[in-house]
């Protein structure tokens, strides 16, 4: 017991780690929101969308001129934040429409390296469109500060995340278990020939389902936003991240999302704490094993 | 491709660039062969194995990252140091490999990067061994090989033999069984070919020449930096590939030059489009391949290998 | 099958069984293939002809029972480590090099067998090739030696998927459906010069098949399976004029001299 306590010697602040911990879970929560896409998306159209960290991206900068051009009020932020994943909305629902339904009968490697095409093409476009310098975006007045948790600080705005994820996540599996179109979906992820053959526009669901992802990653993108620097660059980490929260909790698995995105927040916030240095190699190598031992991660459907 | 003649007044050419061209165009010669190297061997895996790795360029930085530290840190004079470089990045196609070729496809192609990824961020964190994020720099080759013209032959050299190796490699029993376990692992089998066995050693054969590459370009850029490793550019061979073709063991070497060609060209007038040119062309040639991957793979879209049984 | 007395027994299943998610696919099946014999496996659609196939080759894992080859068990190994303790097979659905010519499928096919498959320092070009041209020449096939496999007819496909399996110089040829897709007279073309092959080499045939005239032209003794049981087993004559097999092909006893 005191060699435990000597190696990790926060590990009897109780306070602390409950901060931690919801460090953690407010992390785990965001991530959730980022990578539910990319595995709703892939899913349904067993495509991988490795464009999901340019949509969040795009989302962030689209938050950042919206907040600019926005009046100075409160509301401002609020409604940008509406606002932003609509545009990252459109962006998918142009890119799915105009390209990516030319590749569905492709091989899924083929598919895979053209959505890393427009990793290329949309930061460019970014780039055109807002400059490289970083931008940033303040928190709105009601959140700017940190509230006292068991005597400990803890940002305000994370409050936001804790609140809003699980909202988003109930709404999701209302969505996915208690509508027809929800239904559809999961139909389309155990099926999707079969429910073509069922006179279902499978076309018309892929693009949904993709304009929906698009969205969702918009969403994380535009809460970040007051969280991050919006650089360029931002794509590249998200993109890695959200791959490894997807592939362990399974893709194309809902709750498995959820579970993998709460355990990589809660191990890249307490990793930070012990192994520094090593946290991201261990979310890698978390990711190996995975699937290694088991591709189609923990709650995800073996390719059957 | 080309044949006897064509090889011969090919290489004639280049023989004679330096008398008539400045250094920088010498310079992107080089960096057009090296690229053409990292790309043939990874076509190896690709057009002749069927297997697209998308951490390749881990292989690539190994390489270059142990060349680097044994002049930098172990006082290796580059010729001793450079052969080291692809034993290396082999050394680590086995590890990684051993586990990437029990896979199939899309899973094969997301463990190839997270290994890729590992090796970056190990490089990237690793800063007393590595420099981390500042690199290694000061690693040139020696005093006779380091002007534009004469580093400008040595790799020429060097690609020449690798790429001579890896067409005889090709065309040899074990280029044949690789093509038919690429056809048709099932038969493959069939014919008493262990898939799994044959697919890791084309695995560690690309990973080798891989690293030579990766180490031919440390001295050639004086410096090493982690994003070697880093996910995009380990589509660079790919895309390299992709462009020249696949199907004939020439095209990586076609598209490293059009790829190398059309960088410069693009970036020296607009340096900002090159990422948008590029994309728009990996796009492009993906949506007006026929087949995509089933021209040149002759597999069904839809069909799983049989590759993981 | 009764006593084989001191004849060797190439392959032998015992009690091999395969369920599928409730369904018994195979149940239980013991063969007995001495060596010489051109063995037909018959049954009606879902016998579990192909399954029994797959289950002897490793390409599924069985439940239960045991594979022998020349008398050494092989239950549960690899399809390669089969091929190369004697076992040769072709698919329903023909299997081969289609982007490959003919001779580099079957020169593949030997330089494998000879175990060079793992040289890298010589031309595979040279390598087999006259016994590759042997071998397209047996098949009949020596005319396209040079043709990309994927474009050649149905039917020389088959032939060279028949040059594929032999270049592993087999005890044992597994053909599943090696008919299929063909018209009656290429059906007995095939078949014949199965029987020949089969006669000059010494080597062992299993088929399964549903072309009854094929099999009663072909076969030295019928297995018969029903819903993953052998039904009956003997000569082909016997077959037919089995009761239970008339009645599970036909619904009833045919009358005699149909």
């Amino acid at each position: 017991m005191d060699l435990i306590t000597q190696l990790f010697p926060w590990i009897t602040n109780g306070p602390l780690i409950t901060v931690q911990v919801m460090s953690g879970l407010s992390v785990g929560m965001f991530l959730f929101l980022v990578s539910v896409g990319m595995s709703l998306i892939f899913g349904v159209t067993r495509i991988v969308n490795l464009a999901h960290g340019s949509f969040y991206m795009v989302g962030a900068y689209l938050m950042v001129s919206l907040v600019e051009v926005l009046p100075d009020r409160p509301w401002a932020f609020w409604v940008a934040l509406l606002v932003a994943p609509l545009g990252v909305a459109a962006l998918g629902g142009v890119i799915e429409v105009g390209l990516l339904r030319l590749i569905y009968l492709r091989d899924p490697l083929m598919q895979l390296i053209l959505t890393f095409g427009l990793i290329l093409v949309i930061s460019t476009l970014v780039l055109l469109a807002w400059g490289p310098d970083n931008k940033s975006v303040s928190r709105p007045e009601a959140l700017a500060g940190s509230v006292s948790i068991v005597g400990q600080p803890f940002p305000s705005y994370y409050l936001l995340v804790l609140g809003l994820a699980p909202v988003v996540a109930v709404a999701l599996w209302l969505i996915f278990y208690r509508t027809r179109w929800g239904m559809l979906i999961r139909a389309a992820t155990v099926d999707r020939e079969m429910l073509g053959a069922l006179g279902v526009n499978v076309a018309l669901l892929y693009t949904q389902v993709f304009v929906f992802g698009s969205w969702l990653a918009g969403l994380g993108g535009a809460l970040a936003a007051p969280t991050v620097a919006v650089a360029l660059g931002m794509d590249g980490d998200v993109l890695t991240t959200a791959f490894v929260v997807v592939v362990i909790g399974g893709l194309g698995s809902f709750a498995g999302t959820f579970i993998s995105a709460l355990l990589v927040g809660l191990l890249q916030s307490f990793g930070i704490l012990i192994f520094p240095a090593v946290s991201i190699v261990l979310l890698f190598a978390i990711m190996a094993v995975v699937l290694i031992v088991r591709p189609w991660g923990l709650l995800g459907r073996p390719e059957a | 491709m080309l044949g006897a003649r064509g090889l011969v007044v090919l290489l004639a050419v280049l023989a004679l660039a330096p008398l008539v061209l400045p250094p920088f165009f010498l310079q992107l010669l080089t960096e057009i062969a090296i690229i053409g190297l990292f790309a043939t061997s990874f076509n190896l895996l690709m057009g002749y194995g069927g297997m697209v790795s998308f951490g390749h360029a881990a292989y690539f930085a190994l390489g270059a990252y142990a060349a680097a530290l044994l002049v930098r840190k172990g006082g290796v004079p580059m010729l001793l140091a450079l052969p080291v470089a692809p034993l290396v990045a082999a050394v680590g196609a086995l590890a990684f490999g051993f586990f990437i070729v029990r896979l199939s496809h899309t899973y094969f192609a997301m463990l190839s990067l997270a290994f890729g990824q590992i090796v970056y961020t190990v490089i990237f964190k690793w800063k007393a061994l590595t420099g981390g994020d500042d690199g290694l720099l000061d690693v040139w080759p020696p005093s006779y090989l380091k002007s534009p013209a004469a580093y400008y032959y040595f790799a020429l050299a060097v690609v020449g033999l690798a790429l001579w190796a890896l067409a005889a490699i090709v065309d040899s029993p074990f280029g044949y069984a690789l093509k038919a376990v690429r056809e048709n692992p099932r038969r493959a089998r069939y014919i008493g070919v262990n898939v799994r066995r044959h697919q890791l050693l084309a695995f560690v054969i690309s990973g080798l020449f891989s690293g030579l590459a990766g180490g031919l370009f440390a001295f050639y850029n004086g410096s090493v930096f982690p994003d070697f490793a880093y996910f995009t550019k380990s589509f660079e061979p790919l895309v390299v590939a992709l462009l020249g073709g696949v199907q004939a063991f020439g095209g990586p070497l076609v598209g490293a030059f059009a790829f190398k060609v059309l960088e410069w060209l693009i970036s020296r007038q607009w340096p900002v489009y090159w990422p948008l040119f590029l994309g728009s062309v990996v796009i492009l040639v993906i949506v007006v391949l026929p087949q995509g991957f089933v021209g040149l793979f002759g597999r069904r879209p839809w069909a799983r290998s049989a590759g993981s049984s | 099958m009764g006593a084989v007395g001191g004849v060797e027994l190439v392959l032998q299943t015992q009690a091999l069984s395969k369920s599928f998610g409730g369904v018994q696919a195979v149940n239980g099946v013991d063969l007995a293939v001495p060596a010489g014999d051109l063995r037909a496996i018959i049954g009606p659609n879902g016998a579990g002809k192909t399954t029994f196939f797959n289950l002897v080759t490793g390409d599924i894992a069985h439940d239960s029972g045991r594979v022998f080859l020349q008398g050494r068990e092989v239950s549960g190994l690899p399809p390669h480590e089969l091929c190369r303790r004697g076992l040769g097979r072709t698919f329903q659905i023909t299997s081969i090099f289609r982007r490959l010519s003919a001779l580099e499928n079957v020169q593949t096919a030997l330089l494998s067998h000879h175990r060079r498959h793992f040289n890298v320092l010589r031309p595979a070009r040279r390598l087999y090739r006259e016994e590759a041209l042997g071998l397209l020449e047996r098949v009949g096939l020596a005319a396209q030696a040079a043709k990309p496999s994927g474009i050649m007819s149905h039917g020389d496909q088959r032939r060279l998927e028949m040059a594929i399996a032999l270049a592993g110089a087999p005890r044992v040829l597994l053909l599943d459906e090696p008919t299929a897709g063909m018209a009656p007279r290429e059906r007995h073309e095939l078949m014949r010069l199965v029987a020949e092959i089969a006669r000059e080499t010494g080597l062992t045939v299993v088929f399964t098949e549903h072309d009854m005239d094929v099999v009663f032209a072909t076969a030295r003794r019928i297995t018969v399976l029903h819903q993953g049981s052998v039904l009956a087993e003997g000569a082909p004559a016997d077959v037919r004029a089995n009761l239970e097999v008339q009645r599970v092909y036909l619904g009833q006893p045919a009358t005699a001299g149909r």
